[in-house]
C-alpha cells in the first residue's frame, strides 16, 4: 500500500500549492478546501486537468450549508467547498467543461431549485414523464422506441428511448429516476445502527458495499475504527457480494444469447453464493452482516467450512467460465458490441468494472485502500478492449481476485477468533465521506452526524455515473445488441434513483 | 453443444420439490420473526421497530405485522424473550391482516377479495405472472429471477413469465410504488384479461417499508391497485415467493400459519 500513500502526498503538495489558504481540513487523506462560489467551476477544471475524476456534487449542510463538489484525486476524496448565501440560486456550471457532472448538476437543480448556468440540458430529471417521447432525429424512416419502465423480463424499472430506422440504434436517451424513492432524506435524524438500514436498501444487490460505504463515513467523522476481525469479515461479505453480482451478469448475458444450459449453470452457481451468504449471516444479500462500528452478525459458519465451499466452487466455476468463453455464439455476441474508448470514460466518469474493461486502472480498493483491504494483496484486474467481452473477461478476473482475497482475510480470520467484532460509536458530531468498491464501481456517501444523528447524507452511486456511459457506448451497434449491451454493464437502477 | 449437454447432466437435479415435499430450510435463514409471548408488554415496546411493525394494545398484547417488519432483527436483540427469528418460508396470506400476528388481530371484519380460488381456478395449470418493478431496491429482482433457475424451477408447476401484460393472470409487483411508477403499473393492470390476480411481492410492496414515511412513495401496493396475496420479507427468499403466486393460482391454499 506504499505506492497509494505516496500519492497522496503528492496530491497533497499539489493542492498546497494551487489552493493555498484555502484547505479548511485534511484528515485521513481527505481534503476539504473553501472557495467562493463563483470559483468552483474553475477549481473543478482545474482538477480534472491533473486527473482528477468526478464524483459528485451536492448541497451539504456541515459545517454550514454549502455546495460540495467531490473528486477523486490521487489517493485522496478532494471537496470543493464553497458556502451558499441564502439568495444564493444559480452558479457556473460545472458541466461546462465536466461532462461527468451533468446528471448531478441537473438532478441538483431539481432538488434544491440551484440554477448551474450555462448548463446544457435542464429538463427535469427527478419525475420522468413515460409519455415525453421526444424524437431527436428527423426523418420518415426514423421512430422511436420506449424502452421501459416496464421492461421484458424480469428487470428494474428504467426507461431506454431508442431511436433507429429500423435497425441500428440511431439515439439513445436512458432515464433514470423511475424508482426514486428519496431514500437520502429518510436517514435524517435517525442513530447510525438504524440509518444504516437505510443504506442496506438504496441498491439491494449491493447491500454490504452500501452498508460499509455508509458505516465508514460515520465511523471517519467519528474517529472510530472497527476491530480488525469485524474488518476482515467485511471483506468477505463484500467480495461474496461481488461474486453473486458478477455471476448475475454472466448469467443474464448466457440468457440473451439463449444458451439455455449456460444459464442454467450461472443460475446455480449465483444461487450457490447467495444461499451461502444466508448460511453465513442469515440473509442472502448480507443484510445485517455490517454495522456501524463493526459487524452486526456473529458469523455463523467457521473460516474452515467457508474455505472448503470456496474451493469446491471455484472448481465449478473454472468450467462453466471455460466452456462459455469457448462458445463461439455467445461470444461472437459480445465482441465489439458496446466498444468505450478511454477518453470517452474517463470524461464521463465512468468507474468499476466498465472503467476497468476500458483499460482504466481505478478501484476504490485499491486507490484509497478501506478497512481490511490495506492488509489484503490483489490485483486491479483490466483490459483494454472496452467492449462487452472485456467487460464480462474482467468480471471473471475479478471473481478470481474475490476468492483469493476472501481466502487472505479467511487465513487472518483464523487467528483473530477470539477477539472483538464492535467498537462502541461516541455521540459526536461532524461529517465525512466513506467508500467502498460496490460490483458495479465506487461508492461514495457523505455523511452529517449532529450529537450522534444522522442529519444530511448524500449518496454517489456507481450506477448513474455508468448510465451516461452506458449511452455513449452505442456505436453502430444493433437493436439485438441492446440487452448484450446492457447486461454487460451490470448496472442497478435502485442504486441510481435512490 | 454436446459439452454443454454433458455439462448440464453432471449436476444432476437440484430442483426442489416444492410444494409437494416441504423445502428443507437453510440453517440460520431469517425468513421471518416469530412472536413467541405476546403477553404483558409496555408501548415502548413499539419504538424498539423501525418501521412501526410492532403493535401494543392497551393491556400490553403484542401483535406484530410482519407485512411491515424488515427484519432487521432489532426487536429480536432488543427482546430475545419475546421474538426470534424462524426459517418457516411459508409467509404469504391472502389478506392483509393474515400477515399481522399476535392476540388483537380481527381477521372476520375484512372482506376478502374473493372468490380468488374460484377465479383463479381456470388458470390451473397454466398460469402467466407479469412481473412490475414499482420501486423495489433491486434485491426482489433477483429472487424473482431465481424461480426460473433449476432449484427452483417453477415451470414444473405450470407458472411461467411472460411479457405481456395482456398475456398475463398474475400481476407480481415489487416495491413501495414511486410516484412515477403509479401510471405505468395501473395501465398494466387494467390491459390484463379477467379472471386476474395482484401479488405484493415483500415488505416493501406490502407497506412501503423503510420508504413509507416519505413522500416519493404511495407506501404500499394496496393503496393504487387492489392486492390478493401479500408477500413479505424483505427481499422473501425465492420459495417465499413460490408459495405466494401458488396462492394467487389456487393451486394451494395452505395461507401463513399465523
Amino acid at each position: 500500500m506504499k505506492p497509494a500513500r505516496r500519492t497522496a502526498e503528492h496530491a497533497q503538495r499539489f493542492l498546497e500549492g494551487r489552493f493555498r489558504g484555502a484547505i479548511e481540513q485534511a484528515p485521513g487523506g481527505n481534503a476539504i478546501l473553501r472557495l467562493p462560489l463563483g470559483a468552483l467551476d474553475r477549481a473543478a477544471a482545474l482538477l480534472t486537468a491533473e486527473g482528477a475524476r468526478f464524483i459528485s456534487v451536492f448541497v451539504a449542510g456541515q459545517p454550514d450549508r454549502s455546495l460540495i463538489a467531490a473528486f477523486a484525486f490521487r489517493g485522496q476524496v478532494v471537496a470543493l467547498r464553497a458556502p451558499l448565501e441564502n439568495s444564493a440560486a444559480s452558479y457556473p456550471a460545472l458541466s461546462l467543461h465536466l461532462p461527468a457532472a451533468r446528471l448531478a448538476e441537473r438532478e441538483l437543480h431539481d432538488r434544491e431549485g440551484l440554477t448551474p448556468l450555462g448548463h446544457p440540458d435542464l429538463r427535469p430529471v427527478l419525475r420522468p414523464d413515460v409519455d415525453a417521447l421526444e424524437q431527436r432525429i428527423a426523418g420518415p424512416e426514423s421512430f422511436v422506441i420506449p424502452y421501459g419502465p416496464i421492461r421484458s423480463g424480469i428487470f428494474e424499472a428504467i426507461q431506454h428511448v431508442v431511436e433507429t430506422a429500423g435497425e441500428d440504434v440511431l439515439a439513445l436517451e436512458t432515464r433514470p429516476y423511475f424508482k426514486h424513492r428519496g431514500l437520502e432524506q429518510r436517514f435524517a435524524e435517525l442513530a447510525p445502527d438504524r440509518a444504516v438500514l437505510v443504506a442496506e436498501r438504496v441498491a439491494g444487490i449491493a447491500t454490504v458495499a452500501h452498508a460499509i460505504a455508509f458505516s465508514q463515513a460515520v465511523e471517519a467523522t467519528l474517529e472510530v475504527e472497527p476491530p480488525e476481525q469485524a474488518q476482515l469479515w467485511r471483506v468477505v461479505h463484500a467480495e461474496l457480494e461481488r461474486m453473486a453480482n458478477h455471476l448475475d451478469v454472466a448469467m443474464k448475458l448466457a440468457e440473451d444469447a439463449a444458451l439455455a444450459v449456460g444459464v442454467a449453470r450461472f443460475g446455480i452457481l449465483k444461487e450457490d453464493v447467495l444461499r451461502l451468504r444466508a448460511r453465513l449471516c442469515g440473509s442472502r444479500f448480507g443484510r445485517g452482516a455490517v454495522r456501524p462500528g463493526g459487524i452486526g452478525v456473529w458469523p455463523l459458519l467457521h473460516p474452515d467450512e467457508l474455505r472448503g465451499w470456496l474451493d469446491n466452487f471455484e472448481r465449478d466455476l473454472v468450467r462453466d467460465r471455460r466452456l462459455l468463453m469457448r462458445t463461439t455464439s455467445f461470444t461472437d455476441r459480445l465482441i465489439g458490441s458496446g466498444r468505450l474508448d478511454r477518453e470517452t470514460v474517463d470524461q464521463l466518469g465512468g468507474v468499476g468494472p466498465v472503467a476497468r474493461a476500458a483499460g482504466i486502472s481505478t478501484d476504490a480498493r485499491f486507490e484509497r485502500p478501506y478497512g481490511g483491504y490495506a492488509r489484503l494483496g490483489f490485483e486491479v484486474v483490466t483490459a483494454e478492449e472496452g467492449d462487452a467481452m472485456a467487460r464480462l473477461e474482467v468480471r471473471f478476473g475479478e471473481i478470481r481476485e474475490s476468492l483469493h482475497l476472501t481466502r487472505q482475510a479467511l487465513d487472518r480470520l483464523q487467528r483473530l477468533a477470539d477477539t472483538p467484532v464492535r467498537s462502541e460509536l461516541p455521540a459526536g458530531s461532524g461529517a465525512a465521506f466513506g467508500w467502498a468498491e460496490a460490483p458495479q464501481g465506487e461508492l461514495v456517501y457523505w455523511a452529517e452526524l449532529e450529537a450522534g444523528r444522522l442529519a444530511h447524507v448524500h449518496v454517489s452511486s456507481p450506477s448513474l455515473h455508468n448510465w451516461p456511459v452506458f449511452v455513449a457506448s452505442f456505436r453502430g451497434d444493433v437493436l439485438t445488441d441492446f440487452s448484450f449491451i446492457e447486461h454487460s454493464f451490470g448496472l442497478t437502477a435502485a442504486g441510481a434513483d435512490r | 453443444m454436446l459439452a454443454w449437454i454433458a455439462r448440464g447432466l453432471r449436476k444432476r437435479i437440484v430442483t426442489s420439490r416444492y410444494p409437494r415435499v416441504a423445502e428443507a430450510q437453510l440453517p440460520g435463514f431469517r425468513a421471518r420473526v416469530e412472536l413467541t409471548d405476546s403477553e404483558g408488554a409496555t408501548s415502548e415496546l413499539e419504538r424498539v421497530c423501525p418501521t412501526g411493525a410492532i403493535g401494543v394494545a392497551g393491556d400490553g398484547r403484542v401483535s406484530l405485522d410482519r407485512g411491515r417488519c424488515i427484519l432487521c432483527g432489532a426487536c429480536v436483540s432488543a427482546e430475545p424473550e419475546r421474538f426470534r427469528f424462524a426459517g418457516e418460508y411459508e409467509t404469504a396470506s391472502r389478506r392483509r391482516s393474515g400477515i399481522v400476528v399476535g392476540a388483537h388481530v380481527q381477521r372476520e371484519l375484512e372482506a376478502l377479495r374473493l372468490p380468488l380460488g374460484e377465479r383463479a381456478r381456470s388458470l390451473r395449470r397454466s398460469v402467466h405472472i407479469r412481473h412490475v418493478d414499482a420501486g423495489s431496491d433491486g434485491s426482489e429482482e433477483w429472487e424473482i429471477q431465481a424461480l426460473t433457475n433449476p432449484y427452483y424451477d417453477m415451470q414444473r408447476l405450470g407458472l411461467y413469465f411472460t411479457l405481456s401484460p395482456r398475456h398475463a393472470d398474475v400481476l407480481l409487483v415489487t416495491g413501495a410504488v414511486t410516484r412515477v411508477m403509479e401510471e405505468p403499473l395501473r395501465r398494466a393492470y387494467e390491459v390484463m384479461p379477467e379472471p386476474k390476480a395482484v401479488v405484493a411481492a415483500g415488505t416493501e410492496a406490502c407497506s412501503g417499508g423503510l420508504a413509507a414515511a416519505i413522500g416519493e412513495v404511495a407506501g404500499g401496493l394496496d393503496r393504487v391497485l387492489p392486492v390478493d396475496v401479500y408477500v413479505p420479507g424483505a427481499p422473501p427468499s425465492p420459495i417465499a415467493l413460490l408459495h405466494g403466486l401458488l396462492l394467487a393460482a389456487g393451486i394451494v391454499n395452505e395461507e401463513a400459519a399465523a
